[in-house]
């Protein structure tokens, strides 16, 4: 592999590491407001298929998004063993839903690298880079912007 | 909130003109109207007034100058000097816009005033109030300094009858004689106050103190004219006083003490001089003060005796109090009566009867207030749907004092939702602006006509009416409204009329916006929809569809962008932002006659009183003021039009039956009618639509939460709530549901773009 | 003893800086928006001193002076008027009132003070 020097300002960021099926991913520990267990969501008519539907969050009504489904993975249908991380994307608060939250990672940004081509188009749009942990983990970083549905996507027809 | 008190109240200077410049605007309207009085024109002219006294406390002189010319205008009316005819109403709503446009360039908020735009205004308003132009000099800066314009008195002392010696009286701080050891220069005043300087309370010993203030001062009292007690009227003034002060005050500063006092008394000053000449006759002003030359040692029995023997059969005060209380002995005159005959004091202007008692409140404080109440809302339908399910008898204590818990939460509820309402005048004031200013942009002549301005809706409504209004207006006078010339052609009037509108109905606030312009032209849409392949060619629509395309993204009938309307914000972002409020727009159309557009919004984004349903196993809500009446469906009650749409029969008509839970999506398919119930409601537009359900599960007071928050706009919801058991059920939108079930079974040709 | 001084104007900003000027020098500071409610506030204060504005709504600066003045209990209370431009014909109209004296607009706080201090003890 070779070496790129990232073009992000090279600071220590802290990052909340989780994991959906067999892949690992991590996003801005700054961008997460609390993690909780998943509880049943109540169902938005014609939507995408990774909305699960909106819960309430001690009187908010927060939007939850599966996001391996989001990002094209294989998914299961949520149970109690699941995992919603209540995440801010821009001025909105919403839940994320993931197999597990493992845990916290100090990352400078030289580590970062490119997404590998491997991984799919679809995969892409939401991976910032990817990065190794001791341990020869390799962790996707998130790039939260893009999960949200983008104004122009409809209910499905 | 700044740490600075005089920032603050800049701040509140600010505020202040806002509200000014909405009753200015306000009463210059009523004048146009022919609705407005000599009270009204009094109005603007305080209104003007504080704005300039305001705006010259902060030293923002563009805004004092051009408040000045129209504050002297507006005098001009108000004293009647001037007519304020039709022209010069017209030119005053101008000049309140550009007072505005210079308020908010001090303020900060739009760049400084076109000097031109701000020149000409200046000039028609000085034509108006000087009646002819005016040699184009530059408007002077308000006359803000002090100009007293004083104009010397001359002292005329022959009526104060033979002069007597003037009793010396001792200072105690001063040695005697004052003159013989005068320091090089000085001023010699000589003071007597008329009664209207009583009657003003204004108070000798304080002027005698200013005195006293410049340098050092020797004091004399002539009472030789005081009248014997019985012959003394206690409001007369009878005094004279000397002061010799010495020391090096100017005389400016002299005249100052009496600036106050001047027009009520007479005043002499004249140097003292500096020499040594000790003896009162040689001042030549002062020939009326001829006597005796001050010696010292004078006491008080040769006082006396000086003046027993006086021409004048006058008593002489026997009290000689020191000069700095001559107020001790003239205590009679001075509570003196009021120079105005107290029958005057009946105040000119009609009194208005109490005004209601209001109190300022921070609207942080209000929302968190509503949040808060909003909460209880939530928990008391938690703790009434926890002790049902406990099954405590509905008879029992609890049951009923929840019962009663209910009726105060929804009446706290109403209590303070109705603090947050506010008229929507706030938002219709800004608009004939709009429209002077669209109208100016487009050559058309328009007329705004408003109504409903006192209606009443949440805060949170009101402030975002604002936008989707004036698009729409801009929108009406812009493509809606035909030229003058065109309309004269078609035999309307040149000038066209513009309503805005506001009224309530069912539950919630209708705005309608109507023009009398040419209405829309259906096949040039239709033509356009089809050319963005919004529709497919071959589409059949009613007109109202028709209408409504111009709703749909990216649709601009505008052939050239006028910077008024078309500039890629349509229609389409408008019914958003009113679908994000949780409302609705609809437009009707006359070709030739006009177009109507309606819109209907909650009253408030805050609460809703709802039915709770269940649908496909969801729990639902509709709002109980789209619902007309519920019923058990019977089966041949239903009949299937055209094979597959459905509709049932309610008492003497028809009306489409929609399978909530299919239209929503959360079933398949079609929902047996057995055990299901079904809701007769009434939309916006009037039309009636029965929604079938599973259940209906009572009536709720709901707190709304917005979907579009966190999320998006849904289609066919409108918001979310909590409920007791703290889940989350949606708010349908019934408008929306009845056009989608119609759409599911009415229209698979129609395509339309999502 | 603490003075304290009746400030009568329509404006908010005008009582706010009045306010500010007034007790910054010291004196106590009751406030009233027009000359109908200025009478009420008279009655229920006994202030020292009243500043009042010109131009009010309801009842003006002239009718509340000629109000104070009919009644016994004011008629020597020192009232200011707030002016905005001191030409003689307005000096003349405040004095006709029966005013004790003048403050001009835009007033320096320590002018204000100094002529408040001139007529009242």
């Amino acid at each position: 592999m070779t070496e790129v020097t990232s073009n992000v300002a090279g600071a220590d960021r802290e990052l909340i590491a989780f994991r959906i099926g067999e892949q690992e991913f991590c996003v801005d520990i700054m961008n997460v407001r609390e993690i909780r267990g998943w509880t049943p969501a109540t169902p938005l008519p014609r939507s995408p298929s990774y909305m699960k539907g909106v819960i309430n969050l001690r009187g908010i009504v927060l939007p939850i998004i599966d996001l391996g489904a989001r990002f094209g993975l294989a998914t299961a249908e949520p149970t109690a063993r699941h995992v919603i991380m209540v995440a801010h994307i821009g001025n909105r608060m919403v839940g994320l839903l993931v197999d597990a939250v493992s845990d916290i990672v100090q990352l400078t940004d030289s580590t970062i690298q490119p997404t590998p081509d491997v991984a799919s188009d679809h995969v892409k749009t939401f991976v910032k880079g990817i990065f190794a942990v001791e341990g020869g983990r390799m962790i996707s970083l998130i790039d939260l912007d893009h999960v949200l549905p983008a104004e122009s996507e409809a209910e499905a027809a | 909130m700044s740490d600075d008190p005089f920032e603050a109240i800049k701040v509140t200077f600010f505020q202040e003109c806002s509200e000014l410049l909405g009753d200015l605007e306000a009463n210059l309207l009523a004048l146009e109207t022919g609705q407005g009085d000599g009270e009204t024109i009094n109005a603007v002219f305080r209104a003007v007034h504080s704005v300039k006294g305001g705006a010259g406390a902060f030293g923002l002189e563009d805004l004092v100058r051009f408040a000045h010319v129209f504050e002297t205008l507006m005098d001009e009316l108000r004293s009647g000097r001037k007519e304020c005819d039709d022209v010069t109403i017209k030119t005053l709503l101008r000049a309140s816009d550009v007072l505005a446009d210079h308020i908010a360039a001090a303020q900060g908020t739009k760049p400084p005033v076109d000097v031109a735009r701000s020149a000409g205004l200046v000039a028609e308003l000085e034509v108006l109030t000087h009646g002819q132009a005016k040699p184009a000099a530059p408007v002077a800066a308000a006359p803000v300094e002090d100009d007293f314009g004083f104009t010397p008195l001359t002292l005329d002392l022959a009526d104060f009858g033979d002069p007597v010696e003037l009793p010396s009286l001792e200072l105690p701080s001063l040695d005697l004689p004052p003159l013989a050891a005068a320091p090089a220069a000085g001023w010699r005043i000589v003071f007597r106050p008329h009664p209207r300087l009583y009657a003003s309370a204004n108070d000798v010993s304080l002027l005698l103190r200013e005195l006293a203030r410049l340098g050092q001062t020797s004091v004399q009292l002539d009472d030789s004219g005081l009248p014997s007690l019985d012959a003394l009227d206690a409001e007369d003034a009878h005094l004279i006083w000397t002061i010799d002060l010495s020391g090096d005050a100017s005389e400016a500063s002299v005249r100052d003490v009496f600036d106050f006092v001047e027009m009520d008394c007479d005043l002499s000053i004249t140097a003292l001089a500096p020499a040594a000449s000790a003896d009162l006759p040689g001042l030549p002003e002062l020939p009326a003060l001829a006597a005796a030359p001050v010696e010292p040692d004078f006491d008080i029995a040769t006082l006396l005796a000086q003046a027993t023997a006086a021409a004048t059969d006058m008593t002489p005060a026997p009290a000689v109090a020191p000069a700095p209380a001559p107020i001790a002995p003239v205590t009679a005159p001075k509570p003196a009566a009021p120079v105005v005959a107290p029958a005057q004091a009946a105040a000119p202007a009609a009194p208005v009867g109490p005004a209601p008692v209001t109190i300022r409140v921070d609207l942080d404080r209000v929302d968190r207030l509503i949040n808060v109440v909003g909460e209880l809302v939530i928990q008391q339908a938690m703790l009434a749907q926890r002790v049902m399910e406990s099954g405590l008898a509905r008879s029992s204590d609890i049951a009923l004092g929840l019962e009663d818990l209910e009726l105060l939460t929804r009446d706290i509820q109403d209590s303070v939702m109705a603090i947050r309402a506010q008229p929507v005048k706030s938002v219709f004031q800004r608009m004939p602006r709009l429209v002077r200013e669209v109208a100016e942009m487009t050559g058309k002549r328009v007329r705004l006509v408003t109504a409903g301005e006192d209606t009443e809706v949440d805060k949170t409504v009101v402030e975002r009416l604002a936008e989707p209004i004036t698009h729409m207006l801009r929108n009406a006078i812009d493509h809606g409204l035909e030229s003058p010339e065109e309309r004269e052609a078609a035999g309307k009037p040149a000038e066209g009329v513009v309503r805005l509108a506001a009224l309530h109905r069912s539950g919630r606030i209708v705005i309608e916006i109507a023009d009398d312009g040419k209405g829309i032209n259906r096949s040039r849409v239709r033509g356009i929809a089809v050319d963005r392949g919004l529709i497919a060619e071959d589409a059949v629509l009613t007109d109202d569809e028709v209408d409504n395309l111009i709703f749909l993204p990216g649709f601009s009938t505008a052939e050239t962008i006028t910077d008024v309307s078309g500039r890629g914000v349509g229609m389409d972002v408008v019914r958003r932002s009113i679908q994000a409020l949780g409302g609705r727009i609809s437009i009707s159309s006359v070709p030739g006659k006009g177009s109507t557009f309606t819109l209907s919004l909650p009253l408030t984004l805050a609460v809703l009183d709802g039915m709770v349903v269940a649908a496909a196993e969801q729990t639902l809500v509709a709002p109980l003021s789209a619902i007309v009446e519920s019923l058990t469906p019977r089966v041949e009650d239903i009949h299937y039009v055209g094979g597959h749409d459905a509709v049932i029969r309610f008492r003497e008509e028809f009306v489409p039956l929609v399978d909530v839970g299919r239209v929503m999506g959360f079933r398949d398919d079609a929902t047996t009618l057995n055990g299901g119930v079904v809701m007769i409601v009434e939309t916006e537009a009037g039309s009636r639509a029965a929604l079938l359900v599973d259940a209906i599960n009572g009536q709720r007071q709901v707190v709304i939460k917005s979907l579009e928050t966190n999320y998006r706009h849904v289609d066919g919801v409108s918001a979310a709530t909590i409920l007791g058991d703290g889940s989350v059920a949606l708010i349908l939108d019934i408008d929306a549901l009845v056009l989608a079930g119609r759409r599911k079974s009415n229209r698979p040709e129609l395509k339309m773009a999502s | 003893m603490t003075k304290t001084v009746l400030t009568v104007d329509d404006s908010r900003t005008m009582r706010d800086m009045l306010m500010l000027a007034l007790k910054d020098a010291g004196y106590r500071v009751v406030q009233a928006e027009d000359g109908i409610h200025g009478l009420e506030v008279l009655q229920a204060e006994s202030p020292d001193i009243v500043i009042t504005d010109i131009n009010m709504p309801r009842m003006d600066g002239f009718g509340f002076i000629e109000g104070m003045r009919a009644d016994p209990n004011h008629k020597a209370t020192p009232v200011l008027v707030l002016t905005t431009e001191s030409d003689a014909a307005k000096k003349q109209r405040a004095r006709d009132a029966g005013a004790t004296g003048w403050i001009v607009k835009p007033f320096d706080p320590a002018k204000l003070v100094d002529a408040v201090r001139r007529v009242a003890a």
